[in-house]
Formats: structure tokens, sequence, C-alpha cells
């Protein structure tokens, strides 16, 4: 065991939480919500300490033996580096948030507070790992939380949704586990025996892999990784499962939980596999670009806020999927950008149609109306994320677009396809559309009769400092991207090109 | 501790020492519950032979000084790590069943002494056949488990259902008996040797031949109801469901675990040891094995998911982990064996504890249906979360138990031990087994769904308070599943060397 303790810290801080929380039942359950918050708020600490620890990433590194036996080598490894250390600093953040913000949370809260740490153990874990057993397990620990917290706190069809979620990303998961074996026993062979499940071993190995290999192991990782993210036609448990999940599922799930499938893709598959990855670049471009259309022209038709967001979601993520296809430096870098904005900006578009849920009563687009006069803040801070997420110039959206734009059309240019930036614009363009489209439906015009606003309150304090942060963020990164570039450019690239 | 305590005491017996101290216990039995009357004394007994039976084989396993391989009675009998490993997996699931069986509701207390007498025979016949050399040593003990399991089975005697399954269980056992005997009379014909390390070079030397092939395919079936492989499962549901709690408990995780012993005992030991002699081609009977394996994962797991009541389902979901089991018959390397034996260890637990669970539960008056656990998590917190953890275990959820074995087993059907890295011959088995561990997750699932979300029904609330036998080996089995998940190192070196010493 040697190596700096924070980050398993961060990993088994909230797991301590969870634990504690778990054990507040009865009387106590209402101190469960502080207790939380005081855990989540020590994991934000310490992912400020790796934040601000300058440029030498690998200071960080822990290491310790684990199962060493049967010819089996598995280690407990945790690093950050480039790639990972927004992401680590993403969920930190969105965890604070999301516990802050559910403060509200009156049945069973201390189940509920439970299992939104047990999220952040998996989804940290799953960011620092370095090791493919450690990180398939914490990969499926994200994952069995998030089931329980669809089917216990979220909508009327919960059960539905949940179960169907779990289905998908455990298949997902497990196909993905057949790729993971594929490329340790092949780096084993390489590397002379010894079956060694680090990242090391296997990116160390992954020069001499015959082509055939890497795109057969390229194309079952992938497809793990793409069901997570999700790319269409993958993709149809995320609206069911954002729809009926709580505010503080969603934000998760939308936030940190769609990102571990582009991190997988960047980590796993084409730091290893750079020829599969050029062989599986035109399939990852055409599923980006059909995500990003598809997902935007679904939003338009949507009646129900959430779901609107959520098809959203698929379209940005099909921006990142476009970006990681490009396999150049910029467009891997503009990937991690994206993962990053889409993460925070995602976080306040839910937050903000979960919001319309709880303080007006009802998500539907064609009852709402009119309601800024209403609510102004809520107005304000709905207009804010459906501008970040359309990618106004001085918010971190824009950033993002633009970045992924320029690497996109450089590869098209490279390849003579320049064409293919209309369907690029085209969904930049929806995206503009619907969101003003829905602003204009919800916020503008006069005021709806169809709901009693007896009952309707605006922002109240906390939620209004929870999205005040975000979008403190937002504007931060948007006016200085250069803070996150340069965390990104730590990453050292292996350079497929 | 120094192994040579047993063979001061022993002597030229010594192999056989964890036997001899059961058996000596089994005859006590009947005689003990005559005197008492009373369940407690007999059982605290029979628990007690037991645990010196554990002690010996342990420090026999794990001392310093004892011969590797020590034969008795002219080799018949033979103590080495394989065996040393499967005989303490049998005693441990000899444990759990005698020590639940004391307050189980469903256990006989008319013939309680015969009931644990007939459970020590059974163990130590299953004991026999993980030392046994020999064709004749094996099917002895085959015989002794099988005998002592039509009772058991039948020992609950006022319940139709258990009469049904005790008929079944004997009509389909003899069936399989005399297609065992009738096989090993032709191997023996064609191969002129019944001793198990002669199968193979005797096989490489003389080839195929007519007599030699029916006889394997009829022993191949004798031992595939024992196991309950497809297309050889169809009493298992019928007898877990018939017979009481305990009964079902050591027929699925010990009996089945016998069946396997001999798989690898005869016919992997056989054809490893032919092809490594002359090159010689056992590709057909890989597929075989393959093919039985593919099925019974894949008919075990669907069927699961239409059955209703709990004990069929765990019936089914134990043919499907026979199949995962069987990989390593179809792989043939020495690392598959090595992840199966680690299975077979961590099935004992995550469907013992389910088992006994389903027990525990049926003692305090909840049916055997699976609407029956709906809302148990408000009623029993601690209960429904081991059950949740045994579910998901078996299902092959990490950092569980269930996962780290599977996550072993399933990569020896896709890592070539020879030493080329991926072998893609049987990868195919690898994804049948994988996705078949998904759909097995929606039948666990649906229980966990029953327990944690489904409201109870109106007549049944308050809390529930299970025996002390029944939580005690619950705890245990909850923590060992986490504790294997977490931190097999232990008892993987424990199986590598016992794949070792096989092969």
């Amino acid at each position: 065991m040697e190596g700096s303790f924070i980050l398993p810290a961060i990993v088994l801080v909230p797991l301590l939480g969870s634990i504690l929380t778990l054990f507040m039942g009865g009387e106590r359950q209402k101190y469960a919500r502080l207790v939380a918050l005081v855990f989540a708020l020590i994991t934000l600490g310490l992912t400020a300490i790796v934040m601000l620890g300058g440029d030498d990433l690998s200071q960080f590194d822990f290491s310790a033996n684990w199962i060493d036996s049967a010819g089996l080598k598995m280690s407990l490894l945790l690093t950050v580096d480039g790639l990972s250390i927004l992401m680590v600093f993403l969920t930190a953040v969105l965890e604070v948030v999301v516990v802050a913000f559910s403060y509200k949370e009156g049945d069973r809260p201390n189940y509920f507070f439970t299992l939104l740490l047990a999220i952040e153990v998996g989804l940290m874990g799953v960011y620092t790992a370095a090791d493919y057993f450690l990180f398939y397990i914490l990969w499926e620990v994200a994952l069995i939380p998030m089931y329980f917290l669809i089917s216990w706190y979220g909508g009327p069809r919960r059960h539905y949704s949940a179960i169907k979620f779990f289905i998908y990303t455990h298949v997902a998961s497990l196909v993905m586990l057949i790729g993971i074996f594929a490329l340790v026993f092949q780096a084993a062979e390489v590397n002379g025996g010894l079956i060694d499940f680090s990242f090391a071993a296997v990116s160390n190995a992954s020069g001499a892999f015959p082509a055939l290999f890497q795109t057969l192991v390229f194309g079952l990782l992938f497809f793990g990784f793409a069901v997570k993210m999700p790319a269409v036609p993958f993709h149809t448990w995320l609206p069911d499962a954002h729809t009926e999940a709580p505010t503080a599922g969603s934000v998760l799930l939308a936030g940190v939980m769609l990102k571990m499938g582009s991190y997988g893709i960047i980590r796993v598959c084409i730091e290893n596999l750079s020829i599969g990855a050029q062989n599986w670049q035109s399939v990852m471009i055409f599923m980006g670009l059909l995500a990003m259309i598809y997902g935007a022209y679904a939003c338009i038709a949507q009646r129900d806020l959430k779901k609107m967001v959520a098809y959203s979601s698929i379209s940005h993520m099909g921006l990142v999927m476009v970006s990681m296809g490009c396999l150049t430096t910029t467009g891997i870098e503009f990937a991690i950008f994206q993962m990053f904005a889409h993460g925070l900006i995602s976080a306040m578009l839910f937050m903000v149609c979960g919001m319309a849920g709880h303080n007006i009563g009802t998500r539907e687009i064609p009852l709402l109306g009119g309601i800024a006069g209403k609510m102004p803040v809520y107005a304000t801070f709905m207009m804010f994320a459906f501008m970040a997420s359309l990618g106004l110039p001085g918010l971190i959206g824009f950033w993002g677009e633009f970045g992924i734009v320029y690497a996109f059309y450089d590869w098209c240019v490279a390849n003579d396809v320049i064409y293919l930036l209309i369907f690029c614009l085209l969904s930049l363009l929806l995206t503009a559309g619907y969101y003003l489209f829905a602003m204009q439906r919800t916020l503008f015009g006069r005021l709806t009769t169809k709901i009693d606003f007896a009952h309707v309150h605006d922002v109240d304090k906390i939620e209004m400092v929870c999205l005040g942060v975000l979008a403190l963020l937002v504007t931060v990164y948007g006016v200085w991207p250069d803070l996150a570039l340069t965390m990104i450019n730590l990453y050292s690239f292996p350079g497929v090109i | 501790m120094d192994a040579t305590v047993i063979t001061d005491i022993f002597g030229s017996y010594s192999p056989i020492a964890p036997m001899i101290v059961l058996i000596i216990g089994a005859l006590l039995m009947p005689a003990l519950y005559f005197g008492f009357k009373k369940k407690a004394p007999v059982s605290a007994i029979a628990l007690i032979v037991m645990v010196i039976s554990i002690a010996i084989n342990l420090i026999m396993l794990t001392g310093a000084n004892y011969p590797a391989e020590y034969a008795s009675f002219e080799g018949l009998f033979e103590y080495n790590a394989f065996s040393g490993l499967m005989i303490l997996l049998f005693q441990t699931v000899a444990l759990i069943t005698l020590f639940v069986s004391i307050s189980s509701t469903e256990t006989t207390t008319l013939h309680f002494g015969a009931y644990n007498a007939l459970l020590l025979i059974a163990t130590v016949g299953m004991m026999f056949i993980g030392e046994a050399n020999d064709l004749v040593g094996i099917f002895v003990g085959v015989e002794a488990v099988s005998i002592s399991s039509y009772v058991l089975v039948t020992m609950k005697r006022c319940d139709s259902r258990a009469a049904e399954a005790g008929v079944k269980y004997v009509v389909i056992g003899g069936l399989s008996t005399a297609l065992t005997i009738y096989g090993i009379s032709m191997l023996f014909g064609s191969l002129e040797t019944l001793t198990l390390s002669e199968l193979g070079p005797a096989l490489a030397a003389n080839g195929y031949s007519w007599p030699l092939v029916i006889g394997l395919i009829c022993m191949i079936a004798g031992y595939g109801f024992k196991i309950a492989a497809v297309p050889f499962h169809m009493w298992a549901p019928d007898v877990y469901e018939g017979s009481s709690t305990p009964v079902s408990l050591f027929l699925a995780t010990g009996s089945k675990k016998m069946g396997l012993v001999v798989f690898f005992k005869v016919f992997l030991v056989m054809f490893v040891v032919a092809k490594s002699m002359a090159g010689f081609d056992i590709e057909l009977i890989q597929y075989i094995f393959a093919i039985m394996a593919a099925f019974s994962m894949t008919v075990g797991n669907i069927v699961a998911i239409s059955q209703n009541n709990i004990k069929r389902m765990l019936a089914y979901s134990s043919i499907a982990q026979a199949g995962y089991i069987l990989i390593v018959m179809a792989v043939m390397s020495e690392y598959a064996l090595v992840g199966g034996l680690f299975h077979m260890f961590t099935h004992v637990f995550m469907k013992g504890g389910a088992f006994l669970i389903v027990g525990a539960l049926i003692c305090v008056g909840i049916g055997e249906k699976i609407t029956d656990y709906n809302g148990l998590a408000k009623r029993a917190p601690l209960l429904a979360f081991a059950m949740m953890l045994f579910l998901f275990s078996l299902a092959g959820v990490p950092p569980l138990a269930g996962f780290t074995s599977k996550f072993i087993l399933f990569s020896g059907a896709i890592f070539d031990a020879d030493g080329s890295g991926v072998m893609t011959q049987w990868v195919w088995l690898a994804f049948v087994a994988i996705l078949n561990s998904a759909i097995s997750l929606y039948y666990y699932v649906r229980v966990i769904k029953a327990m944690y979300i489904e409201k109870p029904s109106k007549d049944a609330s308050g809390k529930i308070k299970i025996p002390n036998t029944f939580a005690i080996a619950i705890a245990v089995c909850a923590v060992l599943v986490i504790v294997l998940g977490v931190y097999p190192g232990p008892i993987l070196d424990l199986c590598a060397d016992a794949a070792a010493a096989l092969i």
C-alpha cells in the first residue's frame, strides 16, 4: 500500500456517509440530510485539494495489492489525470448540489441520501480506478443504487423505467466485460503469462494487439459504453429513466452517469485500440450525428419538459461522440470539455424542470404559459439554463460546441466530406429552435388558466443557492475556458493520428 | 498445526480419518435420539462430530508434514489438495444443514435421529467421492448419497408433494444408477481398467470404439441426472419443492456439487490426460459438454422467469448454475477448473443462503410464493437485505462473491491457458453465459422488487422473528458472500492448488 490517500478518501468518504445515513432511521431521519451534506462537502473539499494540487497529478496515485493468486493479479489502483480530474470535480460538485437541493425529501429521507451517496461512491470509483477489475466493480456499484432511487422515489411509471434502465445497462456492461476479458488476456500473452488487470499492463501491451482483434474488441467495448452514453439507437432507456426518476436522480444520471460511457470510450477503447478506433471511426461519427439530429427533432415534439431535456441530453452526447470520433487531439480535448460543460448545464436543466413539477405541479408544456410574471426568479434560471445549453457565447456550452464544430470541420476537410458539416450545423440550429420554442410556450405569453396558482411558489432560498452555484460555474468557465482546458491538457493523449 | 497428529492416531487409515469420525457419529445418532427424545442434544452431538471432522480435514489440508498423496486401501482412496478442498465443501454444506435442522419446523420430529444419521451418511458418501481413485469407489459413494437422500426427501411424511417428489426422485435416481453402472461396464470392457488415472492413457492407446462411446454417453447421462443438467433436469424442481427446505438446501448445494466432482474426476482428467498423451482429439466431447452447458444455462434461466414458487425458481436457477460450471468441462483447462471450483464454493453460500431464508420464513408461516414476500423489507429489514445480497450474488452483481467467481469462471472460456492469450473457440460460450447472467437478473430482481417495493397484504403485517439458528446461519452466509467477493485471495489459492493436484 503506497501513495497518497486522498483518492481512496474521495471514494471512501461517501461510502462512510451512506452507511451512516442508512442507520439513521426513525427519529433521527430528519438529520440524515445534514449528515449527507457534510460528507458530500468533505468529498468536495478533498477534490479541491486534487484540483489545486498543481500540474503533477501523479502525486495522487494510490496503489495496494488486492488479489494475487491463481495467476491473476488485481490491484487497488487509483489515479487521476487530465481526462478524469474534471469528471471527479463535476461529480463532487453535483453531489453537494443534489444533496442540498433534495432537502425537502420527506419519504424515508435517510434511504434517499444513502442512495445518493452510494451513487457517488461508484462514480468516483469509475473515474479514478486504474485497474479493470476495480473499474468494472465500481461501474456496477453505481448502477444498483440508481435502480432503487428510481423505483422508490420516482414517478408513476417508476417500476417499469427502473427495471428497463437496470436491464439495459446491465446487459451493456456484461458485453463490456467480455471485451475487458479479451483485452486483459491478450495483454497477458504479450506481457508473458501473468494476468494483470491494471490499466498500465494493458496499455503497455496494446501496441502488439493484432488488427482483427482490435476491431472486434473495440466493437464489444464500444457497445457497452455506447448504451450508457447513450448513443442512438441504444438510447430508449434514457427518456423513461429521466422522466420517472426524482430530480436528484436525474441530475446525477444526466450530469455524471452518462459521462461514464464517453469516459470509457476514451479511456478503454481509444487509448488501447488505435487500429480498432480507426476502423470504427465512421460508425462513431455516424452515430454521433444521428444522435444529435434525432435527439433534437425528438425534443421539438415533447410535451413533458423533463423528457425534452432528456432528449436534448441525447443530442448533446451525440456531439461528444462526434468529437471523439474525429480521433484528433483537438477532438478528444473538446469531447472532454463538452462532457464537463454538459454535466453542469444538464444538472441545471434537470433541476429547473424538476422544479416545474415540485413548485408548479406540472411539467406539461401545453399546460404552462406566461409563468415568468408569477415566478420571475424561476424564469430567469430557466432562461439561463436554456441559453447555456443552446450555446450562447460567454457561457460554458458555447466553448464545447465551438470546439467540437472546429474539430469536426478539420476532420471533414481532411477526409473530403465537408458536406457532413451541414448535419452538425442543422442540429445546432434545431437546438436553438426547440429551446426558444419551449421557452416561448412556458415562460412568456398570456398567463395560463389551466393550472391553479394557489400553491405555486417561486424558487426558495436553498434552491436559489444550488442553481446559483451552478450558474456561477457555467459563467466562470464560459468566460475563462482556459481554467478547464489547462486541466484537460494534462491528459497525455496517446495519439491515434 | 502439524498433521502428524492425524497420522499418529489413524495410521494408514488417515486419508479417511474425517469420514471415520462421521461414520461413528452416524451410527450413534438413532440410539442417542432414542435416549434423549429431544432434537437439541442430538443435533448438538452431530454438530460436534461434524466440527471434529472439519478440524481434521483442515489440519490435513493446511497443516505441515502431511504426505502430499497418501493413499489407503491399496490406493482406492487418496487424499490430496483437490479431495481436501471438496471434502471441506461437503462438510460446510452438511454443517449448515445440520445446524438449521434443529429449529426448522419442516424436519421430522419422529425420526430425527435417523434424519441426522442419513445426513451424515450422505456427507460421508460425498467425501468418499472426493477421495476415490477408482470408478467403483465413485459409484459406491454416489449410491450412498442417493439412497440416503431418497429417504431424506420423503421424510416430510404428511405432505403429498413430498411423496410425489420422493417417488420421482427414486425412479429417476434408479434410472441414473442403471445407466451409470451400464456405462461403467462398457468402459471397463473397452479400456480394461477402472482406475481413474489409467483411464486417460488407456483411452489414448485404444482410441474410440462403439462400446466405449456408448459407455461414455451412458455415464454422462447417469451423472448428468445428479447435477440436473439439461436434458436430465426434470426432477430437480419437483424434488426441491417437495422436500423440506434444509433437505433442498443439502441437495441443491451438496449433492449437485458431488455430481460435478464426479465429472471433474472422471471425464476431465481422462480427456485432458488423453489429449496430452497423444494429441488425442477430444473436440467432439468438448462440444457435447459445451452444448449441455449452454442448454442448462438457457433453459434453467428462461424457465425460472415464469416460476411463481420461490423454491422452484431457485431450483431452475441452480440448473442454470450447474450449466455455468459445466463450462469447465467444455474448456478443459486448469485455469477454468480454478474458476469452476471457486464458483462451487461461492454457490454454496449464495444459494444456500437463499434457501435458508426460504426455510426460515416457512418456519414463521410465510409461504413459498413470490407474492408472499411482498413488503418483506418492512417486516424484516435485515432478512430482506440478506436475501437481496444472495440474489444479487447469484445474478453476478459486483462486488459480491457470485460476481468474482463468475468473473473467473467465464474468463476461463476466453483465456487460453496454453499461453496464446485469447482463445476464440469458446468465446461464444462465454457470450451465452454472460447473456444468461443478464436474463437471470430479471427473475432475481422480481423477488427483490416484491420485498422492497410491493406493499404487504393486509393480513400480513408486523415484524418477523425467525429462529436463532437460521439467523446465525444466514448471517454467516451473508458475511461470506461479501468477504469471498471482496477478498477471494486465500480460497482462490486453495482452488488453484486443488486444480493443480487434479490435473
